[in-house]
């Protein structure tokens, strides 16, 4: 399945893929925070297998496509008040936009007609990578994986995969 | 690295030249806008490659070198963008030194570009580095960050142009905790310098590149000292030492605004070759003035991005200071934008009519 997939120990918190996205979409879709500690974490949808926003979501607005991303139907949401998707996600991927579309989150770019994902194309070190899933994992770096793990303690998910699982 | 993500293969060419002065991230992402709108583009920059800080400042193994060269290269050859390098744009002004410029042999006037091309964009950046304000900065051995980081990768590229501070066998103190900072010390350390002291007035707890970075910094050999200050650097041609002083954290006022910070402990001398200041850097617009720079950043603009000459635009460091890359990379994106749409309209005689809609809109950075 394909997915967007981040090398933590490539990325150096510039701050390009949140600034590209903002710029295609006005509301960015991926968001670069930083850790006390000093960790990068672009906070983004990993387009999981078991998704729980999928599952929260009453009026079926959002979806796994067949390619295996997770979209948002704009259509169909209609901005419940609960927002339980927002809360479901321990990514924290689904952006509260404070605009007429009360959601929005990364559908790897599949509305720019084949031009793939534009923060991937625009990031200067090469951290951010298209690809399948379980290729990309298999094929982790040791520095990426350790990363990987790092980050991984931020996110309060037990049952999200982690780094050695793979 | 793709600067021409919104297209797919090279439109064809809608008969307009602009110019941008600056390869640096945000004039290279207007760049591979305006490219992908079917301009033909020319960019101007001082450095003998394209790529502005993303190549000269932050070191290789943060951003690969070939990432950007690939890029730039995708630009030149499939777009036919055309790039003018050691190439400086001079205006009516007195020109201020800054590093870099011994590497321009051409020298080109804004007033030509203007006349040659149907827009331009200027994309300068932040090439003057804050000072401290104690005695003995003047002393040789005393480096900005910039001006020591420059050097030693611009070597790379042609080393009988640039003087690379010497540093092996040398003691080092950089001042500060920015990444500046943190990427001094391990290119010191990479050149061979003796001994490494990293002087911060706060603690890691507050630097702003982060613990991680710190304990990086100590893993690999340099000596962290926190809570000092420099008072004054020592020596009568060259750096023979630099006198600090304890500092300590207040509580919070009662606002809650953050520990204000005391300098009064014990003055104690520390014996290094070079002190390197990375305390932060300052936009150096050329033609500052010519362009009314002021008006643009407070937004009394009569189109977005546009300065006061017309068909002049500005992006990136140079109009909103030092910032990240992604900064950089949006307002280039956002100016190249709006100059596509001024020139659009100007040429359908309709400018007036959108003129409000647009300023109102967006927001100016």
């Amino acid at each position: 399945m394909k997915t967007l997939y981040l090398d933590y120990s490539k990325c150096i918190g510039c701050g390009t893929c949140e600034a590209v996205c903002r710029f295609v979409y006005q509301v960015p879709r991926i968001i670069m925070t930083r850790t006390s500690y000093g960790l990068h974490v672009p906070l983004y949808c990993q387009h999981c297998e078991n998704p729980k926003c999928v599952k929260v979501c009453k009026e079926k607005a959002i979806f796994k496509d067949d390619l295996g991303i997770v979209r948002l139907n704009e259509e169909v949401c209609r901005g419940c008040k609960t927002k339980n998707c927002i809360l479901a996600c321990p990514y924290v991927a689904i952006i509260c936009t404070g605009r007429d579309n009360p959601v929005a989150k990364c559908d790897m770019c599949v509305s720019r007609a084949g031009l793939g994902p534009a923060c991937a194309a625009m990031c200067p070190c090469d951290a951010l990578i298209i690809g399948d899933s379980r290729e990309l994992q298999k094929n982790q770096s040791p520095a990426a994986r350790e990363a990987h793990e790092r980050v991984r303690k931020y996110i309060i998910c037990p049952e999200c995969p982690s780094p050695g699982s793979w | 690295m793709d600067f021409t993500f919104l297209c797919q293969t090279p439109p064809p060419k809608n008969g307009r030249k602009v110019a941008i002065i600056g390869a640096g991230p945000s004039g290279l992402a207007a760049t591979g806008y305006l490219a992908c709108m079917g301009y033909q583009v020319e960019v101007y920059d001082k450095l003998p490659k394209a790529g502005g800080l993303m190549v000269f400042g932050i070191p290789g193994h943060r951003i690969p070198g070939s990432n950007i060269e690939e890029a730039v290269k995708k630009l030149e050859s499939d777009y036919g963008v055309d790039f003018k390098l050691c190439t400086k744009i001079c205006g009516s002004e007195p020109m201020h030194q800054e590093a870099g410029d011994e590497y321009a042999y051409n020298y080109k006037s804004l007033g030509g570009r203007v006349q040659d091309n149907d827009a331009v964009l200027i994309c300068t950046g932040t090439w003057k580095s804050r000072r401290l304000n104690i005695p003995g900065t003047d002393l040789t051995g005393v480096y900005s960050g910039l001006e020591f980081l420059f050097p030693v990768r611009a070597a790379q590229y042609d080393i009988a142009r640039v003087n690379v501070p010497e540093i092996k066998g040398k003691k080092v103190a950089v001042i500060g905790a920015g990444f500046t900072a943190v990427d001094v010390i391990h290119s010191s350390m990479a050149e061979g310098a003796r001994e490494v002291y990293h002087i911060y007035r706060r603690t890691r707890n507050e630097a702003p590149c982060g613990t991680l970075e710190i304990d990086l910094l100590e893993k690999s050999g340099a000596k962290c000292m926190e809570l000092v200050s420099p008072v004054r650097i020592f020596g009568r041609e060259r750096v023979e030492g630099i006198e600090l002083a304890r500092c300590r954290l207040t509580e919070p006022d009662e606002s809650g605004r953050c520990s204000p910070l005391v300098c009064d402990g014990e003055l104690f001398r520390l014996d290094v070759d070079l002190v390197v200041t990375a305390i932060g850097e300052i936009a150096t617009p050329p033609f500052a003035h010519d362009l009314g720079l002021e008006h643009v950043r407070k937004g009394q603009v009569r189109w977005l991005h546009m300065t006061s000459m017309d068909s002049v635009f500005v992006a990136g460091d140079a109009l909103t200071g030092p910032s990240r890359i992604g900064n950089a990379v949006y307002s280039g994106l956002k100016a190249a934008k709006s100059l596509d749409q001024w020139l659009s309209l100007k040429s359908q005689n309709r400018l007036d009519e959108y003129k409000d809609e647009i300023i109102l809109k967006e927001d100016l950075r």
